[in-house]
């Protein structure tokens, strides 16, 4: 049991230390043993001793030691124990008990300084000596058996080792000191055997020991002796071994050992004496009259032992009562159960603890497809009842059929009005309100009536008379239906004997009740005498009203007629004074003249009384006429088969072939059917079939169709669409409905049957022709199931209106508390009190008792509960106050990602370091929500404009919201792509272990793909845009200021040329004239980005090459890196391109030796702007851009034919322009968000579109993406509603502005550009700025117009639609672009030629136009078709446009697939309004001014003066531009320019933007940089002219220039 | 913690006037670790937290449904998933309780419910290791066997009962596993009204 496997010496150490301490201990026990013990004791200490042995013979386990030692320790104890017991009362035997108890407590007391006692220490052990003797000599027998056997085992052993025996047995006996002891101390003779026993055993486990015990002792020779020995002597291992029994306490002896330590209390009772203190008697406290509650009961035995036991123990005797007996409390035990039972029937719970079985079920289709609020895990059911249907007539209707129907059709009208009793209760409502008014009357007679009553009685009177009219149509019907009714069966019986046959079993009776004559009349008198004293009194009235009216207008005849008099007089009298005619001056003050009114005529009374006589007799009975009662019964007899004849035989034939069956149709998939029913005579079908529809999908509509079938085939005779019940429309409650049906098939019949369609006669001439057609009566009943325990198996009502809102509904309380959509009770009954319904008018039964019980559960119900009602008194504080800590408000407004806090990454945590400012903002735009601030925009409209769009974009957000919840894997987890062998892609295996192999070529380096970064943990200064300016093409050049021109540019361009390179040869004119001898030109290029500016270093020539790298910080707005913040990121790199000049200022020419002065001067050449969020989606842009320059830039001159023979330089220079080499990245590689337009896909939009329709899309999309992932197809977009609509629809033709195609009448192609102008002149407004990339909305193109602001995709197709209506072929290219990145742009094919336009420029390239910013093309759209690029390449270049290969263009619409006629969804052309003149010249100057104000600024350190006579040309110059739209004028402009300013250096140019803001403008201005001119003398010329087109489009130009003087 | 009487009173009311802007503020910051002891692995849980009506939560989400785990080795299914509260109150009323619904989901995909739990938010600032005890209602014998061969189960029609105090002893239930959480409660200003913490 060695601890651990150590080292032997370690193992030696410890024993070593072990042995010593147990030496300590027990040489204090042996000098206790010598101190106290007499040699009494000395039979004990044999106990003790072989316990000690024990103990040594497993001395190396430090557990057992530890026991070992405490056992020690308490023998110690016990001993001294025994020592006070010996020394103070000798040990009487009698009643040692007791004895011994009283010891044992003082013994107690007197030994409190010893620190550790048991109560186990405590038993006094008298009996130990009898005990003692006994384990004695069963020891020493078994002592002696063992010596025997070892003696006889090991005798050689003995022999040989007796020398050595001693030796080791002292040694061993040395490590034991007990044993030394005890030999020493105790007499020799008494235990010699025993010795010599314990001697013997040890002696074997000494020898085996001795090894490592001698080494411990370093007795080297020793150990080597052993050893030798034990070589020598171990032939077997029976020499280490002992067999032992197996150790066994008899029982007896256990018993007795045990007697030693266990205490057994009597059970005999004990005396009441020995449980109460001396000299008190037992007082029993019911005997004194106090109640004792019943003790438990305790059988006497254990109270006994417990007594007893008690007793025993210290102050036992507090556990007795003043009884003498135990204290104990009442028995607990309650004779009843308190618990009630707890099987119990299930309705006796408590409605709170009921429990549902819920199926395990899916989870998954519950909130796809029926907005489920509540628990996902319910079903929903539909029942369909399909009980049977009625035929009202069917082609196998034989003429009396069809009479027989008609007359059941009536009779059944008769039956409703009269379950209805209309005449009734009309009636009787009228005599009510004639009642109301009487007693109104009479209860204010003599007094005048109050404006109220007027009011109310005027209002009765209106009643009545509304009521009687109601009545009198009613009466009527009644009457025109019981005539007809009596007509049709007299036309059924004239036909039954004229066919001498019957067919229908129909029977009318009529049963007359006759009445009594008197009354009757006298009631008809009644009334009409009611009526007519009614209707006189209208009349009365309005000839009263009438007359009033009269008198007024009469009135006012005469008064014009006195003035007019009057006037005429003194006219009369102006005449005679003065010749002067002044008629028409008065003619004018008079007016018109009224109307001269006739006098109302007096009201007939007479003639009222014979109208009422009239009618009463034309719609009423007689008085004293019977009453008729139709009855119809089907209980006539059938002429039998064989009787009738042939024709009617057949067509009875026919029927009994038919049968019918209905199938029920869910979503327009047939779901299930009825079986199949033979068509009875009476053309009755019963089917009595209830479905049971499970359904997952939203019930969109519920078709029963009807079939008939003959023999084997069958045919469809008319569809039923059912409506989808309220989701209160429950099973069991509902009423089963008649639908109507009918179907317009033409059957014709050879036999009896009059065929359907067909017209036929009653008549035997053929007269009086009808035409039937099939129809009947379906009879069924659609509604909810009701499952298990009551629950309506329908889904909540509120229909998802628009999908995506389901998911926040299910957050809202209080959307779940209506279940159907009339959930607003207080406004139904306000409406209906309003609206005076009438509450006995059975229609309106239902609703009564609706409100009825609202209105009396309304009462029940305050306006609130409260469910804290202590919660006042312990408030901390007030709401009030919590409402006004800034803090919280900023944190919940940030949790509700408001926009304005939405970036908020830390929020202060005291209240004071929050700035009040901090809501200032958002509290504006809350309150200032509705109205427009003019001031910001210059033109009214497009204020509106910018409102309106701020508010789609709001509600589109939060339309999104949702759907930016919706996560999907690679946004939850973000890992590497594992490698995979084989595939294709950066991290492929095999392919990797091909290029260890490859050569290495260093001069062809590779793009190594970096590493992305998510864009969450970035902050400030960590990303970078790098952008790499590597060369430029075509840069204008500088031309020298001459008087004279050259003649070539005077030659002006032809204008058919336009479309081919403007060659204008110029010489290049070396720069002669500049100072220094500059080159022809010193371009470099600035970047500006997020105010920080940065430049290349300056190169020579018109084709320069820097080849610079560089590097701008980024951050972002509000430190937020979250990818949907830098998407909607709307700052733009700006890349300038400008020339810098040096100018000499050295003053003194003799230093011009040794000193260079100069001045740097630096001139705009054009820009590039390029916005970030398109870097941040691309990732990179690489690539040639064209640099935007200004039509017309003074001083510079573009390089031509330079080298005109050179092939290249032919193509380069039928691109127009200058361009720039650049390529543009972010360091490190941000992850471009997935754009939610992407996650959108997955929630799906509300769409008009056919289902399959939508599948097709999405099937040839997914199909697109597979074969070319990089070609963008689209097929669907969403439109400004958030509703998916087919693409196509948005291609119509419409009519461009008349203005702009009579503008040029004879060119076409001058119109197109024009259009493409006009188009491009609309601002642009990237959505996925607007919208911050939530999707891409497509406008139609009035939408669009109004808005006057778009995307590419609007510009694209309204360009279209233009070109379309011009009688182009268009198409338009859904395709990615530079620096665009994926964009539309529109094809036209004309003489033979494709022309690409890029609509928001207004450009146009051929299709071989290299320098084309298009770079992939995917779909081309047109209204039929959407074709897809299947072509092995996607640039423009390198491919055909021939849409009619589907080998190169796959078709959407195919033959497979036809195009099933979309509407469009464009307006059928649109409306242009003219923009007003004086609107543009005000804007104009407005613009001026801000601008020059804007200038004045930016030059605070010098004077900024105005050069008015350049600017007034200017201004003029500026109309001729946008005249020529934009084409270079230049020439004749500079020359018009030079001859006035001759004497100036004028370096300027012309700004074209499309209008929008001012602050683009002002942007536009400032990166030009004419503002930085230094030179002193400066003189600067501004003029701003804002042409306007149709319909509020503006183009604004701006011409800035700098003059210096030249000399 | 302990409310603090009369004399402290006064100076609570003084301290909130001198010092208005000071609310007491509670945030919860933990996650629900995981679950053991259930029949059956494959376990997602759903909570939410529910409080009195003077607590206002400033940010965070206070319901949500965890992942579903299915430990391939051991009993424990972890789920690791985030709590991050914020509340203000004005009251100590209505401290907020943790409501817990584990449910199973089987090899075929559906969802049965297996245990209803609830735990108080621990009021004493600090990490704390909870461990909620799960039950689920038992039902009719019926309800049992449909269990054993269909799956689903009795579900409260009230899912209320979870935290609210009507009596259910008469609701006879099944002891199902328990859910771990650890929860970081951090206080802010409640000794300003007199609590101490």
């Amino acid at each position: 049991m060695a601890t651990k496997m150590s080292s032997p010496s370690d193992v030696r150490e410890k024993i070593n230390k072990k042995g010593r301490a147990l030496k300590e201990s027990f040489g204090r026990v042996r000098d206790d043993k010598q101190a106290l013990v007499s040699s009494d004791w000395g039979l004990s200490k044999e106990n003790d001793h072989t316990t000690v042995e024990e103990m040594a013979v497993e001395e190396e386990d430090p557990g057992e030691t530890l026991r070992r030692s405490l056992k020690a320790k308490h023998m110690k104890r016990k001993k001294k124990l025994f020592k006070e017991m010996v020394l103070e009362s000798p040990p009487d035997e009698e009643n040692e008990e007791t004895a011994v108890q009283e010891e044992r407590g003082e013994g107690l007391q007197r030994d409190d300084s010893s620190p550790v006692r048991s109560p186990r220490d405590l038993p006094p052990r008298p009996v130990i000596r009898p005990g003692s003797s006994q384990s004695e000599t069963s020891m020493k027998q078994r002592v002696a058996e063992k010596l025997r056997a070892a003696k006889s085992k090991t005798a050689s052993l003995l022999e040989q080792e007796s020398i050595i025996e001693p030796v080791s047995r002292l040694q061993s006996l040395r490590d034991r000191e007990t044993l030394t002891r005890f030999d020493r101390d105790i007499d020799q003779d008494l235990r010699v055997d025993e010795d010599s026993s314990f001697a013997a055993r040890l002696k074997f486990r000494g020898a085996a020991r001795s090894a490592a015990r001698d080494k411990r002792d370093e007795d080297a020779p020793l150990v080597s002796d052993v050893e030798e020995d034990l070589f020598v002597i171990g032939q077997s291992e029976h020499d280490f071994l002992e067999v032992r029994r197996a150790e066994y306490l008899g029982y007896s002896r256990r018993l007795q050992r045990e007697r030693e330590t266990v205490f057994v209390p009597s059970m005999r009772t004990v005396p009441a004496s020995g449980k109460l203190p001396e000299n008190v008697r037992p007082r029993y406290l019911e005997e004194e009259g106090l109640y004792v509650g019943e003790r438990p009961s305790v059988s006497l035995t254990n109270r006994n032992i417990l007594e007893n036991r008690i007793l025993k123990q210290a102050e036992g005797r507090e556990w007795f009562g003043d009884d003498g007996r135990i204290m104990a409390l009442p028995d607990p035990i309650k004779e009843s159960s308190s618990r009630p039972p707890l099987f119990h029937l299930e309705d006796e719970l408590d409605p709170a603890l009921h429990t549902v079985y819920r199926k395990a079920l899916k989870s998954k289709h519950a909130n796809r497809y029926i907005a489920a609020m509540g628990d996902p895990q319910t079903d929903y059911q539909l029942d369909v009842d399909v009980s049977g249907l009625i035929f009202s007539h069917h082609p196998l209707f034989s003429r009396e059929h069809v009479l027989g129907a008609r007359l059941a059709q009536l009779y059944d009208q008769h039956l409703t009005g009269k379950q209805k009793k209309l005449t009734h209760l009309l009636t009787d409502k009228l005599n009510g309100l004639r009642n109301t008014i009487r007693n109104m009357l009479e209860l204010h007679r003599g007094e005048a009536l109050s404006q109220v009553t007027q009011h109310r009685i005027a209002e009765y009177k209106q009643e009545v008379r509304h009521t009687r009219h109601l009545r009198d149509v009613e009466q009527e019907k009644d009457r025109a239906l019981l005539k007809n009714i009596i007509r049709v069966w007299k036309e059924l019986k004239t036909l039954r004997d004229f066919q001498r046959f019957t067919n229908t079993p129909y029977k009318l009776f009529i049963r007359r009740e006759m009445v009594d004559m008197d009354q009757d009349e006298l009631e008809f008198n009644n009334e009409i005498v009611m009526e007519v004293s009614e209707l006189r009194a209208e009349a009365e009235e309005d000839y009263q009203r009438k007359m009033s009216e009269y008198r007024r207008r009469h009135e006012d005849w005469k008064s014009w007629r006195r003035k007019q008099k009057a006037l005429k007089k003194k006219q009369k009298k102006k005449r005679q004074q003065e010749d002067e005619d002044e008629d028409e001056e008065s003619e004018e003050e008079l007016g018109e003249e009224p109307e001269k009114h006739d006098s109302p005529e007096k009201p007939d009374m007479t003639a009222v009384e014979e109208q009422v006589r009239e009618k009463a007799t034309r719609i009423r009975r007689k008085p004293g006429e019977p009453v008729l009662i139709p009855e119809l019964t089907v209980s006539g007899p059938v002429t039998p088969n064989e009787q009738c004849p042939r024709a009617e035989f057949a067509r009875r034939e026919d029927v009994a072939k038919r049968s019918l069956f209905i199938k029920v149709l869910y979503n327009d998939k047939e779901v299930s059917r009825t079986d199949s029913r033979t068509l009875n005579m009476d053309f009755r079908v019963h089917f009595g079939q209830i479905f049971n529809l499970k359904i997952v999908n939203w019930p969109e509509s519920i078709k029963l169709q009807i079939f008939e079938s003959v023999g084997s085939s069958s045919s469809q005779l008319a569809e039923v669409c059912v409506p989808v019940p309220e989701s209160s429309v429950l099973t069991g409650s509902a009423p089963s409905e008649e639908m109507e049906f009918s179907s317009n098939q033409r059957v014709t019949f050879n036999h009896e049957g009059v065929g359907s369609g067909v017209p036929f006669s009653f008549e035997a001439d053929g007269t009086n022709m009808q035409t039937l057609l099939t129809s009947g009566k379906l009879s069924c009943c659609v509604s909810w199931a009701v499952g298990m325990n009551d629950v309506p198996l329908a889904p909540p009502s509120n229909h998802p209106v628009g999908g995506v809102y389901s998911g926040l509904m299910q957050m809202d309380a209080i959307a779940c508390i209506g279940a159907s959509s009339l959930n607003d009770m207080k406004k139904l009954g306000k409406w209906a009190a309003e609206s005076r319904l009438d509450p006995n008018d059975p229609n309106n039964a239902s609703i009564m008792q609706l409100l009825s019980v609202v209105s009396g559960g309304e009462m029940a119900v305050p306006e609130y509960f409260r469910l804290e009602q202590l919660q006042e008194e312990f408030n901390f504080l007030s709401d009030e106050e919590l409402q006004r800590s800034r803090r919280f408000r900023l944190l919940m407004l940030r949790s509700q990602e408001v926009p304005e806090f939405r970036h908020f990454k830390c929020v202060p945590s005291v209240e004071r370091e929050i700035s009040e400012k901090v809501f200032q903002e958002y509290e504006r735009r809350i309150k200032e929500g509705e109205i427009i601030d003019t001031k910001d925009h210059i033109d009214a409209h497009r204020a509106l404009v910018a409102r309106y769009l701020q508010r789609v974009r709001e509600s589109v957000i939060n339309r999104f919201l949702i759907a930016k919840h919706h996560f999907i894997l690679s946004d939850v987890v973000s890992e590497d792509e594992v490698p995979s062998i084989g595939g294709a892609g950066s991290g492929v295996l095999g392919l990797n272990l091909f290029k260890l192999a490859e050569p290495k070529r260093p001069l062809k380096p590779l793009r190594k793909e970096r590493k992305k970064v998510t864009a969450q943990n970035l902050s400030d200064g960590d990303i970078k845009l790098l952008v790499n300016i590597i060369r430029g093409y075509d840069i204008p050049i500088r031309r020298p200021y001459t008087s004279k021109p050259p003649v070539s540019a005077r030659s002006a361009r032809p204008f058919t040329e336009q479309f081919t390179a403007p060659v204008s040869s110029q010489t290049p004119v070396q720069g002669s004239d500049w100072p220094l001898g500059q080159p022809l030109i010193r371009p470099f290029v600035e970047v500006s980005f997020q105010r920080s500016v940065l430049q290349t270093s300056t190169a020579e020539g018109p084709n320069p090459c820097w080849n610079e790298e560089i590097v701008l910080p980024f951050s972002a707005p509000n430190g937020d890196y979250c990818s949907t913040s830098l998407q909607s990121f709307k700052d733009e790199v700006f890349i300038n391109l400008f020339d810098e000049l040096l100018y000499d200022v050295v003053e003194d020419e003799r230093e011009r030796g040794n000193t260079i002065h100069t001045r740097i001067e630096r001139h705009w050449l054009g820009s590039i702007k390029i916005p970030f969020s398109t870097i941040y989606l691309q990732s990179r842009i690489d690539g040639t851009f064209k640099v935007s320059t200004p039509p017309v830039l003074l001083g510079y001159s573009k390089e031509r034919s330079l080298g005109s023979d050179g092939g290249y330089d032919a193509i380069r220079s039928l691109s127009d322009g200058t361009f720039l080499s650049l390529f543009i990245t972010i360091e490190p590689q941000l992850v471009p968000g997935e754009t939610i337009r992407e996650k959108m896909k997955e929630v799906k939009f509300d769409s008009q579109e056919l289902e399959r329709l939508l599948t097709a899309c999405e099937v040839f999309e997914k199909e697109a993406g597979r074969c070319f992932s990089d070609r963008p197809c689209l097929t669907t977009v969403i439109d400004m509603n958030g509703k998916t609509v087919f693409v196509t629809r948005f291609i119509r033709p419409l009519n461009p502005p008349q203005k702009l195609l009579d503008a040029f009448p004879n060119s076409p192609q001058d119109t197109m550009e024009l259009v493409a102008r006009y188009v491009s002149l609309i601002p642009s407004l990237p959505d996925s700025v607007s919208f911050a990339r939530v999707c891409d909305l497509w406008s139609t193109c009035d939408q669009f117009l109004t808005l006057l602001a778009g995307d590419e995709e609007e510009h694209a197709v309204l360009l279209c639609n233009y070109f379309l209506f011009m009688g182009k072929k268009a198409w338009l290219i859904i395709g990615t672009a530079i620096p665009e990145g994926p964009t539309v742009y529109v094809l036209t094919y004309e003489q033979s030629r494709y022309l690409i336009w890029n609509p928001s420029t207004g450009q146009h390239y051929g299709q071989y136009d290299i320098f084309c910013p298009l770079q992939t093309i995917g779909c081309l759209i047109n209204t039929d078709n959407v074709w897809f690029n299947m072509q092995p390449y996607a640039a423009p270049v390198r491919m055909s446009f021939d849409v009619s290969r589907p080998k190169l263009w796959k078709p959407f619409f195919s033959r497979a697939f036809p195009d099933p006629g979309l509407s469009s969804v464009q307006p059928e052309s649109l409306v242009y309004r003219r923009t007003d003149r004086a609107a543009a010249v005000e804007l104009q100057d407005r613009i001026e001014k801000i601008l020059r104000e804007k200038i004045m600024e930016w030059r605070p350190r010098h004077p900024t003066r105005w050069n008015r006579y350049c600017i007034s040309t200017l201004r003029q110059f500026l109309p001729k531009l946008e005249l020529s739209g934009g084409q270079e004028v230049a020439e004749e402009h500079r020359l018009e320019l030079q001859s006035l300013l001759g004497e100036y250096r004028i370096s300027g140019f012309p700004l074209h933007l499309p209008f929008s803001e001012i602050r683009p403008i002002i942007e536009a201005v400032h990166s030009t940089g004419v503002h930085k001119v230094e030179a002193p003398n400066a003189e600067f010329a501004l003029a701003v002219y804002v042409h306007p087109y149709p319909s509020n489009v503006l183009a604004v130009w701006v011409y800035i220039a700098s003059l210096v003087c030249a000399h | 913690m302990t409310v603090l009487t009369t004399e402290r009173c006064c100076k609570r009311c003084r301290n909130a006037q001198s010092a208005r802007s000071l609310m007491a503020e509670v945030h919860i910051i933990g996650q629900i670790i995981g679950a053991t002891g259930f029949p059956q692995n494959s376990l997602f849980c759903k909570w939410g937290i529910h409080t009195g009506g003077a607590w206002r939560l400033l940010s965070g989400l206070k319901e949500g449904q965890t992942q579903v785990d299915m430990p391939q080795i051991g009993d424990m299914a972890y789920w690791s998933h985030p709590i991050d509260l914020h509340y203000t109150t004005k009251g100590l009323q209505g401290w907020p309780k943790l409501h817990l619904q584990v449910w199973h989901q089987d090899s075929f995909g559906r969802c049965q419910l297996y245990g209803y739990g609830y735990c108080h938010v621990p009021s004493s600032p600090g990490q704390h290791r909870l461990q909620c005890a799960t039950w689920r209602p038992l039902g009719s014998w019926q309800d049992q066997l449909a269990q054993i061969f269909v799956g689903g189960g009795p579900q409260l029609r009230t899912p209320d009962l979870i935290y609210s105090g009507a009596d259910r002893y008469r609701l006879h239930t099944v002891a199902m596993g328990t859910v771990e959480l650890e929860l970081g409660v951090i206080l802010r200003h409640f000794d300003r009204y007199g609590v101490e913490t």
